[in-house]
């Protein structure tokens, strides 16, 4: 046990947790990640799938030992943290200590004095007398830095665990009623702005559960709208047939979206049966037409294939466009189809993403203090000066070196 | 408009053959000129940029080729500047190829401008993309200076010696800068993917690539204060982890396709 707690808190075990972490995201990326366990057997054999299966390797980021790798290092690190805090804050004043007290160790040449200290005031040094110092809050860039770790592994893996994600599609001009009762409507859909740029824009509008607040916006991708706890996205998009349907027996009309294969009919017996809308055809020479499964510019030359359905006898038809079939006192008239946007609804906790980004956030100002802020002192004496840093030395003494060089004149060097 | 980008390959060329020979016979005049045929292909490879931007109407640094530019166009600017504030002609030596090298695996890369994608419209992506740049050209100006050490070394130069001290430390330093900005990369990345995909991080394989790179930097780092690791090691530490980003820039999208394989178009 006494042994233990200090390899669990040590660097070195931090760094056998970091190399792991490593390893399992190498077996990840190499290893199609969450396929079905025949796309294994096809690409590796069955034994050697059968073997990846078992180990966890085809979905190896959600396996106990990944997330066990994942605590390991956040306990390391809060351990690790905890034990050197303290020395964190005494890193500063023992540095000003240290350099009032050490001797002058680099000479300097006649005329230097001034020409250092105009280095030192350029690089924003602070004065104390003969004192020159900079970088107390750099003595906690690492301490951030592994706080930063802590707070993005908490809080992004509660984001990712927690989401409550659903994919809807709604029509223009539909709206669609979310459990709590929030109303999403989608006022308009377009693929290509007025421009002819691809766009893909969906015009929404939300309402809230009673009906007090609402929100109004244009998404598209990178620009989710937010209601509430929900964030909307532009997701997908497809494009639905269209059908107008009258009924010439009492006047009742009504537009419906053609999505997937239906049976429209009033008395449930006769009617027409929706099978599929494509988006061209070529028309051949004796007169029938070959259907086009796919383009690559949408639905150019639309074609509903639909059945008439009539006493129990159904007949295949082609649908064009402005077209309208009777059956009985039903009028079926098609209509050019119309694109609609595929919606990611994502419930999401401002708390959560609040924390992930401020870790984000943290990490950069720590890394920043850690690289750029390091604690230095320096004491400038006639004679020459001290220049004390645990880690900024080197750097500060080849600047300080080159800046001196500078003012006089110099050749290059290799 | 071509010809300025061939024009800056040249010139990059020509600067790093005689920024070595420079170096072999120890001429400070050839470093001289180096530094100012680099500078014309900055300046060169700048319009070229600049053009372009113009032409495509955005940032030109939304595919293969336009990344690889930039990132051999951040590892020129990045020497030079480092170079007027060190005053270290290691650092030219290990830039200038760089930049060359880069530069002539965009010129292998297709070329011709196309339309924004909607999911690259995005400010978090410019400063993803942008980043990675700077970061990436930190990491090579670092490879390079690693292999610029262990060259010297076996030429009979001790660890000891205060220039082969100033590679190391330069390059540790190239490290830092680097880090930063791929920490940068990586989170910019991250707030995009959640504005425009919903999830702030799927595992990708060139997200996960970017991850063994920063993990495997972070061990540089640990291991220079740990063990006080300098010198030789660092330096074959910084060669393997150059070839970690270039297999994240590079062999990623022709070998591992995901979300980022537009970037290979
Ligand atoms: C991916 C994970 C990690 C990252 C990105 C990271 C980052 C850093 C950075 C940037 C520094 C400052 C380095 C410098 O100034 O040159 C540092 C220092 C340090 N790290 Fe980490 N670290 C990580 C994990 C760990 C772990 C797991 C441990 C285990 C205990 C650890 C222990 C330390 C210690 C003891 C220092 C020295 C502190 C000092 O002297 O100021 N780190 N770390």
């Amino acid at each position: 046990m006494k042994k233990l707690f200090p390899f669990l808190r040590s660097m070195r075990f931090g760094m056998i947790l970091l190399v792991l972490v490593m390893l399992c995201s190498l077996a990840g990326s190499l290893v199609p990640q969450g396929e079905q366990a025949m796309t294994y057997v096809r690409a590796y054999g069955a034994s050697a799938a059968n073997v990846l299966i078992a180990v966890g390797i085809t979905d190896i980021f959600h396996t106990w030992y990944f997330y066990l790798l994942e605590v390991l290092l956040c306990g390391n690190l809060v351990l690790c943290s905890l034990v050197r805090f303290p020395a964190a804050r005494r890193l500063f004043p023992a540095l000003k200590e240290h350099t009032k007290s050490a001797e002058p160790e680099i000479p300097f040449e006649p005329g230097q004095t001034e020409q250092a200290e105009a280095f030192l005031r350029r690089n924003h040094f602070r004065r104390d007398g003969n004192l020159w110092f900079k970088g107390a809050a750099g003595a906690y860039g690492s301490f951030g830095v592994h706080l930063s770790i802590l707070v993005i592994l908490v809080f992004g893996s509660l984001v990712l665990m927690t989401p409550r994600i659903q994919d809807e599609t709604v029509m223009p001009e539909q709206t669609l009623t979310l459990e709590d009762g929030t109303a999403i409507t989608c006022l308009s859909f377009h693929i290509e702005d007025e421009t002819g740029k691809l766009d893909y824009a969906s015009r929404l509008r939300v309402t809230s559960p009673d009906g007090k607040s609402v929100a109004e916006q244009e998404i598209r991708v990178n620009e989710p709208l937010r209601f509430g706890g929900y964030k909307v996205y532009q997701q997908t998009y497809g494009t639905a047939g269209r059908v107008h349907i009258r009924n010439s027996a009492n006047n009742a009309e009504e537009t419906l979206y053609l999505t997937e294969p239906c049976f429209l009919s009033i008395d449930g017996k006769n009617g027409i049966f929706f099978r599929a809308l494509y988006p061209g055809y070529l028309e051949e020479e004796d007169g029938s037409y070959t259907l086009i499964t796919s383009t690559s510019m949408g639905y150019p030359d639309p074609v509903y294939d639909v059945q008439s359905v009539t006493d129990g006898s159904a007949a295949s038809v082609l649908a064009f466009p402005e077209e309208t079939i009777q059956i009985g006192d039903v009028f079926f008239t098609f209509l050019l189809p119309a694109e609609y946007p595929g919606l990611r609804i994502k419930h999401v906790s401002p708390v959560l993403y609040g924390g992930l980004y401020f870790g984000f956030g943290l990490m950069v100002v720590a890394l920043y203090l850690c690289f750029f802020l390091a604690p230095v002192c320096v004491r400038v004496e006639e004679e020459g000066f001290v220049l004390c840093s645990p880690k900024a030395r080197d750097g500060l003494l080849i600047s300080l070196q080159a800046a001196l060089q500078d003012e006089r004149p110099t050749g290059g060097q290799s | 408009m071509n010809v300025l980008l061939f024009a800056a390959i040249i010139l990059y060329f020509a600067a790093s053959v005689l920024q070595f020979a420079a170096v072999a016979a120890k001429k400070a005049p050839l470093h001289r000129v180096a530094r100012i045929l680099l500078l014309a292909g900055f300046a060169v490879h700048t319009a070229f940029t600049v053009w372009r931007g113009i032409a495509a109407g955005r940032l030109p640094l939304a595919n293969q080729f336009e990344f690889a530019s930039g990132f051999a166009w951040a590892a020129a600017l990045l020497g030079f500047l480092l170079y007027l504030r060190l005053r270290q002609e290691g650092i030219l030596t290990a830039a200038m190829p760089a930049a060359f090298l880069i530069l002539s695996y965009a010129a292998f890369q297709p070329r011709e401008i196309r339309e924004l994608m909607p999911a690259l419209r995005s400010t978090w992506f410019a400063l993803h993309i942008g980043s990675a740049a700077f970061s990436y050209a930190a990491f090579a100006i670092a490879g390079g200076l690693g292999v610029s050490y262990l060259l010297r070394l076996r030429k009979g130069k001790e660890e000891s010696d205060p220039q082969l001290k100033q590679l190391d430390y330069v390059g540790y330093r190239m490290v830092c800068l680097g880090f930063l900005l791929l920490t940068v990369v990586i989170f910019s990345g991250a707030i995009w993917a959640e504005q425009a995909w919903s999830s702030w991080w799927s595992w990708d394989p060139k997200e996960t690539w970017a991850l063994i790179t920063w993990i495997f930097y972070a061990i540089y780092l640990h291991q220079r204060l740990r063990l006080r690791w300098q010198g030789r090691r660092m330096a074959v530490l910084a060669i393997v982890a150059l070839v970690l980003v270039l297999f994240t820039f590079a062999g990623v999208n022709l070998l591992l396709p995901g979300l980022h394989s537009y970037a290979s178009q």
